[in-house]
């Protein structure tokens, strides 16, 4: 179990019967009364936010996740395949469950799997991807003026708004946070 | 810690040493080391040199008052374990002062003409207004609820005690609520702490009021208990508490005791000073207002 001292960003805990990380605390103590930690927390499966206020000595009970480094190998259309990097087991997780992060994927990648009793709940995509264009119109050289983009279609499907230099078939280096074109990535 | 904040902490300090000077008041500095520190329930002190570092100069300048001087203030650094967060240090500057013959509304406008002092000592807007409302009236408006008739499954359905049910209602949904300038009054009697309790009505409550400021808990002002035998009742009884609670009990400071039963009729309050410099300045935290000291977890 966990003390409300215990409480920082990240700690992954049980309320509810639902798994939830941290993402915000504050201690709180009215100048006569008992101390509190104040949170926000965000559900590991769904993402659905949560505020919860404990009371210094209230017990915290521990998410029941594990997390694993596993590369993607392929997807069948309906599951999208994992092996463990450490003892080589794989996993198939449905196609409706990886959701938008298949935007990202690509055959090789290495991600964290977060496991809720057992069962892969989520994938935790590094910060940056490199993607290669599958179609965008030819580049138009020279053309540096700031701000003017065109659509870019990667590979895995996610379209990118990218500067007008840019060629079909390029790599680009991708933020999976914000699905953002940072910059060319030469191969 | 930042250069700008310890030149605003320094402004204010100085601002504040002259409305005290201004006003009458005798600056008395009173030991760190005490024989006994604050006797709540939630208050832990550190323990050090076969004493404790003071929670608050409260219990020494009851003594001072008792010897004669009636209007004084003290600027004390108080140290308070297990206090650590954006708006708590475990070292911090309480300012505290203490006016013979004053009523809880001679405090408040005390405080209004501080917290005045201090924005203009660095440069920033002051309050237009202090509302003035009591703790009853907030969980009215704010929650629907009678507080005068509430019981625990009111306020929070399985809660331990009442104080605590309070104060999780009060965290969670009051506290939130107060923006601007506010004096709460009229807290419950149960945390009366040294300050009288009214019972001449059916609800009784302490003669106390807190000052927040944009939703910062600033100053806290008792109008004093001066009966001594009261005052022992309350340290046996908070002595009871924190030993229910797997605590140590501190001492009971009998010298206190005697002072209390010999000074006169007294408003007194505790306001603390990087509170006041970091929640005038507009700030989200303390700590750029002040030098690091031992640091918490979660500071």
């Amino acid at each position: 179990m966990y003390e409300t001292s215990d409480i920082r960003n990240g700690l992954k805990v049980e309320v509810d019967g639902k798994p939830w990380t941290i993402t915000y605390f504050q201690f709180v103590k009215p100048g006569k009364g008992c101390a509190f930690t104040r949170t926000k927390m965000k559900n590991l499966i769904n993402g659905s936010t949560l505020e919860r206020t404990f009371k210094t000595g209230e017990k915290l009970e521990p998410a029941q996740v594990e997390e694993f480094s596993m590369q993607y190998l392929y997807e069948d259309g309906e599951f999208f395949h994992f092996m463990n990097t450490e003892d080589y087991s794989q996993v198939a997780i449905p196609v409706e469950a990886v959701g938008d992060t298949k935007n990202f994927l690509v055959e090789q990648m290495e991600v964290q799997v977060l496991f809720y009793k057992g069962n892969p709940v989520n994938i935790d995509l590094p910060n940056f991807v490199e993607l290669q264009i599958a179609y965008c119109e030819p580049g138009v050289r020279g053309n540096t003026a700031q701000g003017a983009t065109k659509t870019a279609e990667m590979s895995t499907g996610l379209t990118v708004n990218v500067p007008l230099f840019i060629e079909n078939e390029e790599w680009l280096k991708i933020d999976t946070r914000t699905g953002e074109y940072v910059e060319r990535v030469r191969k | 810690m930042n250069a700008e904040g310890l030149r605003a902490r320094s402004r204010v300090l100085r601002a504040v040493r002259g409305w005290f000077d201004d006003h009458g008041y005798y600056e008395v500095p009173t030991p760190v080391l005490v024989p006994s520190p604050a006797l709540e329930e939630n208050l832990f002190a550190v323990e050090a040199g076969g004493g404790w570092l003071r929670t608050s100069p409260e219990f020494a300048l009851k003594k001072v008052l008792a010897a004669g001087l009636p209007r004084i203030y003290e600027i004390a650094p108080c140290l308070r374990a297990r206090e650590d967060g954006p708006w708590h240090a475990r070292e911090f500057l309480m300012l505290e002062w203490y006016r013979a013959g004053a009523e809880l509304d001679d405090l408040m406008d005390e405080v209004e003409q501080l917290v005045a002092v201090a924005c203009l000592a660095v440069a920033r807007p002051c309050p237009e207004r202090w509302r003035r409302v009591t703790v009853a009236e907030l969980f009215a408006e704010v929650l629907g609820i009678d507080l005068t008739t509430a019981g625990i499954d009111d306020l929070v359905p399985g809660e331990t005690s009442w104080d605590h049910a309070f104060f999780r209602r009060w965290v969670d949904d009051i506290e939130p609520t107060l923006t601007g300038a506010v004096f709460v009054s009229d807290w419950p009697a149960s945390q009366a702490a040294l300050a009288r309790v009214r019972t001449d009505r059916a609800w009784p409550t302490a003669c106390r009021f807190e000052a927040y400021l944009e939703g910062v808990e600033l100053a806290n002002a008792f109008l004093e208990l001066t009966d001594p035998v009261e005052q022992r009742r309350r340290f046996v009884a908070a002595g009871d508490a924190r030993r229910d609670a797997g605590e140590l009990p501190h001492p009971i400071d009998e010298a206190l005791i005697d002072a209390v039963g010999r000074m006169p009729r007294t408003a007194g309050i505790a306001l603390g000073l990087d509170r006041l410099v970091a929640a005038v300045s507009g700030a989200a935290s303390i700590h750029p207002y002040r030098v690091a000291a031992v640091a918490g977890p979660t500071s």
